[in-house]
C-alpha cells in the first residue's frame, strides 16, 4: 500500500517534469491521477459541478501552458496542485458568477452519497500533518470559522453575516486563532 | 472601522486562506509580488494548510471532460513553445470580442457601446501620419505603490510595458486593454512582470489610440483573458498623455 503509493506519487513527480519539457502526453497522465482529488475540491468550494468542471478545465489548461511555474523544489506536486485549484476554485467564487457557492461543513458528507470514492493521492500520506493536531488546540469558534475558510472559500464578511457577529470581531476571533496556529505549527517545523 | 493592525504572518494566512477580498486583497497580492519574505510567508502558509484539502472526499468528474481539455490543448501548441507562442497568440487576439466581459466594463466606466464607424478603416489605407509624439501612461495599481509604465512609440507600431517591480504569483497574469471611443475593448497584451517589454500594436488598432485613450488593467488566469470568457476584474486604470 505505501509502496504503491510512494509509485503512485513519484510518477506524477515524473510526469509533471515531463510536462514541464513540452510533453503532451505527460499532462492526461496528471490527469489520471490527480483529477478525482481536484475535482473533489472544486466541487467542495464551488457546490456546483458544472462549475468545478469549468474550474478543473481551467486548472489543467492552464498547468499546460504554464508547466515551469511548478517548483519541484518546494512542494509536493499533489500539494501544490490541490492549493493551484483550491485558488482557482476561489478566484471563481469571488468572481461572483456563482450563486450557490460551497456547500457547508455539516452538509458536504451528503455529496459523497451514491457513488463510490475513487483512490486519490494523499498529500499528508500519514495523516500526520501537524496542522491538524493544532487545529484541534483552538477554540471551537475560530476554529470552525478557519475550516470554513479553508473547505468553502468563505470570506471574512460572509463568516461574520453567517455568525451574525460585527465584521471586527469576526477578524478579531481569526486573527487571534491564526497566530495561534502559527505558534504552534512553529513549535513543529 | 478602525485600521487593520496584524503581523504580516497573520496577514499571509488570511491571503493564504482567502478570506480577504476587494482592496485588503490586490494589497496582499501586491506584496506577495513586490516583497519577497511576504511571498515566502505566504508560500508556506499555503504548504501548511494544504494536508486539509486530504479531508475533502474525491470525485469523479465526469469522463467526457477530459476530452473538452484534449480539444483546448489541441488550440495551443508544445509548452516549449508557448513564448513565442504567447506572442502569436496575443496578435490573434488584439481585436478579440470581448463581449460579456466589455459590457460590464464599458458600463461600469459609462461608455457609449456602438459599432466602430467605418472611419478608421479609412486611416489604415493610408497608415499613421508619419511623426507622431509618443504617450505615456502611468497605472498606479490600487493600494499598493507599484505601478505600471507605459508607452506607446506610434511611429514603432510599439507599446513599450514596464513592470519592474511586479513579480508573478504563479496563478494571475494581468492583461491590459484599450478602451477605444467606439466598439468594444482591445486587448493590448498580457504584462510580463519585473521586465520591459515591447507589445507589437497593429496597423489597424494604433489610429484608435491617441491622447487622452483610456486603459484597463485586468486580473486574468495565467496567459491572460481565456477566449470564452469574461474578462477578470480591472485593478488599474491609466490614460494616455503626450510627452
Amino acid at each position: 500500500m505505501q509502496r504503491a503509493s510512494k509509485a503512485a506519487r513519484d510518477r506524477l513527480k515524473t510526469a509533471m517534469s515531463r510536462l514541464a519539457g513540452g510533453d503532451r502526453a505527460a499532462l492526461e497522465d496528471i490527469y489520471r491521477a490527480t483529477s478525482a482529488k481536484l475535482f473533489g475540491i472544486c466541487l467542495r468550494i464551488l457546490g456546483d459541478e458544472k462549475e468545478a468542471e469549468d474550474a478543473l478545465q481551467d486548472v489543467y489548461l492552464t498547468l499546460w501552458r504554464r508547466a515551469d511555474r511548478y517548483d519541484p523544489e518546494r512542494a509536493s506536486p499533489i500539494a501544490w496542485l490541490a492549493t493551484f485549484a483550491r485558488n482557482r476554485a476561489i478566484d471563481r467564487l469571488r468572481t461572483g458568477k456563482v450563486r450557490g457557492g460551497a456547500v457547508p461543513e455539516d452538509k458536504a458528507a451528503s455529496l459523497s452519497d451514491g457513488s463510490p470514492l475513487p483512490d486519490s493521492m494523499l498529500i499528508d500520506e500519514e495523516r500526520e500533518a501537524r496542522v491538524r493536531a493544532c487545529l484541534e488546540e483552538l477554540d471551537e469558534t475560530p476554529r470552525d470559522a478557519i475550516r470554513s475558510a479553508f473547505f468553502e472559500g468563505r470570506t471574512y464578511a460572509e463568516l461574520a453575516e453567517r455568525q451574525g457577529v460585527p465584521l471586527g470581531t469576526m477578524k478579531s476571533w481569526i486573527r487571534r486563532g491564526l497566530a495561534k496556529l502559527k505558534a504552534c505549527m512553529e513549535a513543529g517545523e | 472601522m478602525s485600521e487593520d493592525k496584524r503581523p504580516d504572518s497573520v496577514l499571509a494566512a488570511e491571503y493564504a486562506l482567502g478570506l480577504l477580498e476587494g482592496e485588503e486583497l490586490l494589497a496582499a497580492r501586491a506584496r506577495e509580488a513586490s516583497d519577497g519574505a511576504f511571498a515566502a510567508e505566504f508560500a508556506q502558509w499555503q504548504d501548511r494548510l494544504a494536508p486539509l484539502a486530504d479531508d475533502i472526499d474525491p470525485r469523479m468528474p465526469r469522463a467526457e471532460l477530459w476530452a473538452k481539455i484534449e480539444a483546448a490543448m489541441g488550440a495551443d501548441a508544445g509548452t516549449a513553445e508557448v513564448v513565442s507562442l504567447r506572442r502569436k497568440v496575443r496578435r490573434w487576439q488584439w481585436i478579440g470580442a470581448l463581449s460579456a466581459a466589455a459590457a460590464v466594463a464599458l458600463a461600469i466606466f459609462a461608455l457609449p457601446m456602438q459599432q466602430a464607424p467605418d472611419g478608421p478603416s479609412g486611416t489604415i489605407a493610408n497608415g499613421p501620419a508619419l511623426t507622431q509624439p509618443p504617450l505615456a501612461a502611468n497605472m498606479p495599481i490600487e493600494g499598493t505603490p507599484l505601478r505600471l509604465d507605459l508607452t506607446y512609440l506610434p511611429d514603432a507600431h510599439s507599446l513599450l510595458v514596464t513592470a519592474v517591480g511586479l513579480s508573478a504569483d504563479g496563478v494571475h497574469d494581468h492583461e491590459i486593454w484599450l478602451v477605444p471611443d467606439e466598439g468594444e475593448l482591445i486587448s493590448l497584451g498580457v504584462v510580463t512582470p519585473g521586465e520591459v517589454t515591447a507589445h507589437e500594436v497593429p496597423l489597424e488598432v494604433a489610429p484608435r489610440i491617441h491622447g487622452g485613450s483610456q486603459l484597463l488593467l485586468t486580473r486574468e488566469p495565467l496567459g491572460g483573458k481565456p477566449p470564452q470568457a469574461a474578462a477578470g476584474p480591472v485593478v488599474a486604470e491609466a490614460r494616455f498623455a503626450a510627452i
